[in-house]
Parts: C-alpha cells; sequence; structure tokens
C-alpha cells in the first residue's frame, strides 16, 4: 500500500512539474485552460457522487444501501475543489470573453454584464463551493458518524436534506456550467447547457462508483455485494448515457435549427475543422458505444464489461469538457504534452485523494437501517 | 356423457419456499409441464420452471428498428424525393432534424409490439378463459397462495391421480382436476349478433358525427390566419370614396421589368426591335414548345397556314413560309405576336417576351427546314460535321 503511494506521489510530483512548465512553456492561456477543464472534471466527479448519494436517500431506495459508501468516499474530492477553485479565479482575465479589453463594445456581452463582472462572478463561485462542502459534511460526514452510533434517526435526517440538496445543486450547477463553461465564450446562449453538464456529472459519477465498487469487491472488502447491484449500477448507467444524449442532442439541433449566427458560431468551431473528429469521436464514443455495449441484460452483469465502459466513460467526459473548453485557444487541435503532464498530475493527486477516502468509515454503511434488506436484493 | 378431458391438475402451496423446492422433486418425478400461479413475483422461479427466454425482446427490438427505419424513411422521402421543401437554406436531406421522429417512430412500434405481443404471444388474446380462472383455488393463488399446476402433456399419457399424489408428496393440499375448457365453435345466431353490433356501432358513430356536424356547422376547429383584417382583390370596401378594395395605380406606372412596345407599325417594329436570345438548342426547344400551344392552331405546325380548325375561322392564316415573311426583320414577326395583325389577336398578355422571341427564332428554323440551301442538306448528311 505505501509501496503504491510513494509511486502515485512521483508521479504526481512530476505531473505538477510539468503543469507548472506549461505555464511558462506554452503560455498562459493553454495552462489555464486545461485548468479550468479539470477543475470541472474534478467538480462534475465530486458532485456526481454527491447527487448518487442524495439520490438514494431521496428515493428511499433499498438495493443501493451497501454501495452507499462508495459514492460517499468519492466525493471526498469535494473538499479538493476549495484549493483548485482558488487558483481556477486567476484565470479570469485571461482566457474569459468578457474580462478581455473591448467587451463593452459587444452587445451580447453588455447584455450580460450585470451577470458576468468580477464581484459576482467571485460571490457565485464562493456561494457554490461554500454550498457542496456543507452538503458533503451534511451527507456524507453524518452517514459516516452514523457507522459508530448506529443511530437510525441520521437515516431520516439524511432523507429530509436530501431534496433541499438536489433543488440547490440544480441550481449551483447550472450557475458553475455557465460560469466556468459558457461564459468563457460569453456571447453564446444555450439555457440547456447546465443540464448538459449535470448529465456529464452523473454518468461520470456512476462510472467511477462503479470502478471503486468493482476494485473493492476484487479486493474482498465488497463481498457480500452481488452481481445483481452491479447490474443495477449498470442499468443506471446506461440511462444516464441516453440522457446525455438527449440533451446533447436537444441542444444541438435546436442551435442547428434555429441556425442564428449568435449562436450557431459555438457549433462551427466545434464541430468544423480539426475540431471535427473530436465531434464524431465524442458523439461515437459518449453515446453509442456505452448505449451498444451495455443495451443487453447480460452485458449489465458482466464485471468486465462494466469496468471496460467505466473507464471508457470516463475518457469521453474528458473529451466533452476538451471539446467544449480548447476551441477557445483557437482553431486547431490543442492536444500534446500540456494536456499529458494534466491529465498526469490530476490523475495521479485524485487517485492518492481516493486512495485515503478509501479508509473513512467502515466500507459499507454498516449504521443505516436498511443494510441487511439492501444485502438482500436480488434480480428476478 | 363422457368424462370432460383433462387440463392438467392443480395444487396450493402455502410459501414461496415451498413452491420452489416442490418443482425440482415434480421435475424427477418425471413432470415436464409444470406451471407456477403466484399473487407476486416470485425470486427464482424462471430459473426453477426452466422458462425459456422470452421472444418479446427479439420482436420489440425488430419492430422498434422497423419503426425508427421507417419514420426516418417517410421524413426523408418526403422531405427531400418526393416534395422537397427548401427549409431556412438548410439541404433538403437535413437528416439531424429527421431524429426526433425517428426516436419517436421507435419507441411507438417497440411499445406497441411490447403491449400486444404480451397479450397475444402470453396471454394468448383471442382466447378469454384459462381452466386456472375456475378453478376452487383462485381466490387463494390472488390472495396469499402459491399453485403449481401440471399440465397433460399433448404427446404422452397422463394419470391425474398420479400427478395428484405426486403434488401431495410435494408438500401440496387443495388439490383439484381441471377440466379441458370447452371450445365452442361460434355458430350462425353469433355471427349475426356479433356483425349487427358492430353494424349499430357504426350507425350511432356515423349518426354522432352528422349530428354533430348539421349542429355545429360552424365552428371552425382552429383559427389560425383564417380571419385577417386584410381586402382581397375585387373585394368591396367603403374606406375608398369609390367603394372598391382595390386601388388603381398612379398615371404612368410600369411593371417592373416591362418593356413597351413604342412603334406602332409591324414595318417600324422590324426597323427598332431586336432580338435579343441567342440560337441555341434550348432556346428553339423554348420555341417550338410555345409556337405549338399558341401559334401552330392557326399557322400549322410547319407554319404553313393551313388551319386545323379548318374553314370555321373565317380569316386565313398568314403562311409563314411565304417570301413575304421569310424576308422580314425578327421585329416584325415579333410586333405581329404582341399586338395581333388583322383577325388576328395580340398575345402579349398570353405570352412573354422572351417566349415571344423564342418563337421567333424557331420560326426562323422552321422556314430554314422547308426551304434549306444545298449546303444545309449535304451538312446534315454527312452527320453534322463541318466541312
Amino acid at each position: 500500500m505505501t509501496r503504491k503511494s510513494w509511486i502515485l506521489q512521483t508521479l504526481a510530483a512530476i505531473g505538477a512539474a510539468g503543469v507548472v512548465a506549461v505555464y511558462f512553456l506554452e503560455g498562459a492561456p493553454r495552462f489555464w485552460a486545461n485548468w479550468i477543464l479539470w477543475f470541472v472534471f474534478l467538480a462534475c466527479v465530486a458532485l456526481g457522487s454527491l447527487f448518487l448519494v442524495a439520490l438514494q436517500h431521496i428515493t428511499g431506495s433499498i438495493w443501493s444501501v451497501p454501495l452507499r459508501r462508495v459514492p460517499e468516499r468519492v466525493s471526498a474530492l469535494t473538499l479538493w475543489i476549495i484549493p483548485v477553485a482558488i487558483i481556477a479565479l486567476f484565470s479570469l482575465p485571461v482566457v474569459f470573453s468578457w474580462t478581455q479589453p473591448g467587451a463593452d463594445k459587444i452587445t451580447p456581452l453588455v447584455l450580460k454584464a450585470a451577470w458576468l463582472n468580477y464581484p459576482f462572478f467571485i460571490a457565485r463561485l464562493a456561494v457554490c463551493v461554500a454550498f457542496w462542502v456543507m452538503s458533503y459534511y451534511l451527507l456524507v460526514g453524518r452517514s459516516m458518524r452514523q457507522d459508530i452510533t448506529k443511530n437510525a434517526s441520521v437515516t431520516v435526517s439524511l432523507q429530509r436534506y436530501s431534496p433541499v440538496f438536489m433543488i440547490l445543486l440544480a441550481l449551483s450547477l447550472t450557475s458553475f456550467a455557465f460560469d466556468w463553461i459558457s461564459s468563457l465564450e460569453a456571447a453564446w446562449y444555450s439555457d440547456i447547457f447546465g443540464v448538459y453538464l449535470f448529465a456529464g456529472a452523473v454518468t461520470s459519477a456512476l462510472a467511477t462508483t462503479l470502478l471503486v465498487t468493482v476494485f473493492l469487491r476484487r479486493r474482498g472488502r465488497l463481498p457480500a455485494v452481488t452481481g445483481d447491484h452491479l447490474y443495477n449500477l449498470g442499468g443506471l448507467l446506461f440511462g444516464f448515457t441516453i440522457f446525455w444524449g438527449y440533451i446533447a442532442f436537444s441542444q444541438y439541433l435546436l442551435q442547428w435549427y434555429a441556425d442564428l449566427p449568435e449562436e450557431v458560431f459555438w457549433f462551427q468551431q466545434r464541430t468544423s475543422g480539426p475540431m471535427k473528429p473530436v465531434f464524431m469521436l465524442l458523439l461515437i464514443g459518449h453515446f453509442f458505444v456505452p448505449f451498444l455495449a451495455l443495451m443487453t441484460r447480460k452485458a449489465k452483469k458482466n464485471e468486465r464489461r462494466l469496468v471496460w465502459v467505466s473507464i471508457w466513460v470516463l475518457f469521453m467526459e474528458f473529451v466533452d469538457l476538451f471539446w467544449l473548453i480548447s476551441p477557445i485557444l483557437g482553431r486547431g487541435l490543442h492536444l500534446g504534452w500540456p494536456e499529458l503532464a494534466f491529465a498526469l498530475f490530476f490523475l495521479s493527486a485524485g487517485f492518492l485523494v481516493l486512495k485515503r477516502a478509501m479508509s473513512a468509515g467502515e466500507d459499507m454503511p454498516v449504521g443505516d437501517p436498511f443494510l441487511n434488506a439492501g444485502l438482500r436484493f436480488h434480480l428476478q | 356423457m363422457s368424462e370432460p378431458a383433462v387440463y392438467g391438475v392443480l395444487a396450493l402451496f402455502p410459501s414461496a419456499e415451498n413452491l420452489l423446492t416442490a418443482i425440482p422433486k415434480l421435475k424427477a418425478g418425471g413432470y415436464s409441464e409444470i406451471d407456477a400461479y403466484t399473487p407476486y413475483p416470485v425470486h427464482g422461479l424462471d430459473e426453477a420452471l426452466d422458462l425459456p427466454k422470452s421472444k418479446l425482446g427479439i420482436l420489440v427490438f425488430l419492430m422498434g428498428a422497423f419503426g425508427a427505419l421507417g419514420a426516418f424513411g417517410l421524413a426523408w422521402w418526403t422531405n427531400a424525393i418526393n416534395y422537397p421543401l427548401l427549409m431556412g437554406g438548410k439541404p433538403y436531406n437535413s437528416w439531424p432534424a429527421w431524429i426526433p421522429v425517428t426516436l419517436e417512430g421507435a419507441i411507438f412500434f417497440g411499445t406497441f409490439t411490447a403491449g400486444l405481443g404480451m397479450l397475444i404471444l402470453f396471454n394468448k388474446l383471442p382466447y378469454f378463459g384459462h381452466p386456472v380462472l375456475g378453478s376452487e383455488a383462485m381466490p387463494d393463488i390472488m390472495r396469499d397462495k402459491f399453485a403449481l399446476l401440471l399440465k397433460k402433456p399433448t404427446d404422452s399419457p397422463f394419470d391425474p391421480d398420479a400427478a395428484a399424489k405426486a403434488l401431495r408428496a410435494a408438500g401440496g393440499d387443495a388439490v383439484e382436476v381441471l377440466p379441458e375448457p370447452i371450445h365452442e365453435k361460434p355458430g350462425a345466431a353469433w355471427w349475426a349478433r356479433t356483425i349487427a353490433a358492430i353494424a349499430a356501432a357504426c350507425l350511432v358513430a356515423a349518426a354522432g358525427t352528422v349530428g354533430a356536424i348539421k349542429i355545429f356547422p360552424t365552428i371552425p376547429p382552429m383559427v389560425n390566419m383564417e380571419n385577417q383584417p386584410r381586402l382581397d382583390p375585387e373585394m368591396p370596401d367603403s374606406f375608398f370614396a369609390d367603394d372598391r378594395g382595390m386601388r388603381m395605380p398612379p398615371d404612368g406606372t410600369v411593371p417592373r421589368g416591362d418593356m413597351p412596345i413604342l412603334s406602332d407599325s409591324p414595318q417600324s417594329g422590324g426597323r427598332s426591335l431586336i432580338n435579343p436570345l441567342p440560337i441555341s438548342a434550348r432556346v428553339l426547344e423554348r420555341g417550338r414548345h410555345m409556337f405549338d400551344l399558341h401559334c401552330a392552331v392557326c399557322h400549322d405546325r410547319l407554319g404553313t397556314g393551313k388551319p386545323w380548325l379548318g374553314s370555321g375561322y373565317q380569316a386565313q392564316p398568314a403562311d409563314l413560309q411565304s417570301s413575304t415573311l421569310r424576308s422580314v426583320p425578327d421585329g416584325y414577326i415579333y410586333w405581329v405576336i404582341s399586338q395581333g395583325y388583322g383577325p388576328m389577336p395580340a398575345h402579349a398578355a398570353d405570352i412573354s417576351p422572351d417566349d415571344r422571341w423564342a418563337i421567333v427564332r424557331y420560326i426562323r428554323a422552321l422556314q430554314r427546314s422547308q426551304d434549306a440551301p444545298e449546303q444545309d442538306v449535304r451538312w446534315h448528311a454527312i452527320g453534322g460535321r463541318k466541312e
């Protein structure tokens, strides 16, 4: 265990050196584009996991109780949003179109000036992050303490808080998506964009949950979790893949059909020229591959299949964010060693966080009164 | 009357666990056709009964694919092939716009196949009864008991007493022997009743529809843009002093693109008007078409002036092949087509200027065809090659 930590720490250190080198060798815009990409990715996985935790409370589903500790532990990433977000704030004057000189002469930006200005933008980020961290302690911290106290009333109060969390998460995630991706090219409009990011966040959180569950199960730490539990996770991943496809297509179709210059330029940058292969990869890889790979009942019970699809879905979430963000750097495919360095740093640091999080609390929420019923769950 | 044929033997079990343990025992006893009836879905029952995988899935998939292809094909064929419509400057085959209807086609056909397939394949829809529904055990099965049925195989002997014994040995009680349901062929009276009922339903529906139309004839279902505060051509309107909705254009107005003929005789027209069209196959083809439509009826298709209408029409149409008309300039013929000549009416209202000029080009070709110089004939004889 310590040996592997040492390897991860070394990789993270190399990655960190690479990340710093990007700033000085490739310029600030390239650095900030990548930083925002991983900031959003981190928030997606963390908040998607919190969403899964709250989803279980809000629906009162019993089958997922033995699995709940996995998204609870993964959502420990929420705390790491704080430093990443603070650093990301320094990108505001560099890559956001509404901070550039001359923005006060562009009509759509002037109309949005009441929303897109430094004090309000920073205040929104502060409120959102504070809410997420607070929710992490409320939803996950109390659930962890329940392992020891075995106090059943905690479950009831978690079920009461979850709907409130859901509504505020929807609002905060929408604001986050508008601020940190849409407003990079602030002239663009898309009301559905918050839902789009949400769909990506839940698919990537489900994929992470599946991977961690299978990892722990192979280590023998979740012996009571059966193939039927995995089947349900696979079903959710399948469902949210369709949801993502539906939302992504809804956004595309409306703007493609209306063909308004102030909207369609955004898609034109991302569907033609060097970004066209990325767009096709996204269309096929983010929707058709998991859709077809998870369609049959057998596939959702196949552990190997689930692992590969989950890894692929996480990779596609990266491709999605790359597709959304990298065109701000200008025409061309901005893919090279800087992206590799960032991936190395954030993945190894993320694994270190997850590794530590895996020892938090018990492997299953042993204080939850529904745990035994959840362990008895099996499909028809 | 002989004993009714046996359908199978039914027994009740107190719990789902008893049911599941009984099934292997009965299988070991050689009973292969076992069916279970439970108040709620029981885990592991499908496996215990060795139920084959449902065919409904593949059926739903095929029909869903059919619905998707059908909807996409319909949208594509109507919009891109049969009646091409240009919408918002997009290509005729704007396939992203067909995707929602494709999705809905797939879902529509898939769900209807699933629903109807369940009713027909598994509930055997035209068959309205099931022996178990008439059994004594049915109320218990619907409440809190679990039943197993040993069905009489079609191809091997079946002893109901032995089956009852086997069921009791496996833990069942309240054993009953279910008779084969009697299927009666519907007689003439049944058919008469059914047809009369359908006819009566049609009559009531038709009468209702007619009544509704008679009672509410003037209620339009939708008034989108039917009623507009606008004046149509020829409509009266008291707003203007002359009570007419139509206005006269101001004096001296000319239509866009209009080129009035200012010369007052064919001779002066021949001097001042010049054919703007090139001599091309397309112009000649257009000229032939318009000539055959408007001119040939009097002047003959070759322009000889022998009318198809016979002598009923008093005047003699001009012979376009005459040496006089061969020698007049193009503008002369154009002027005559436009303004008329003697009894020939003016055609300016029917034939556009370009078409008139095309007719002139064609008349020239007709004239040359009937009086070809020798080199034209030679040129034609050697296949159109210049010497």
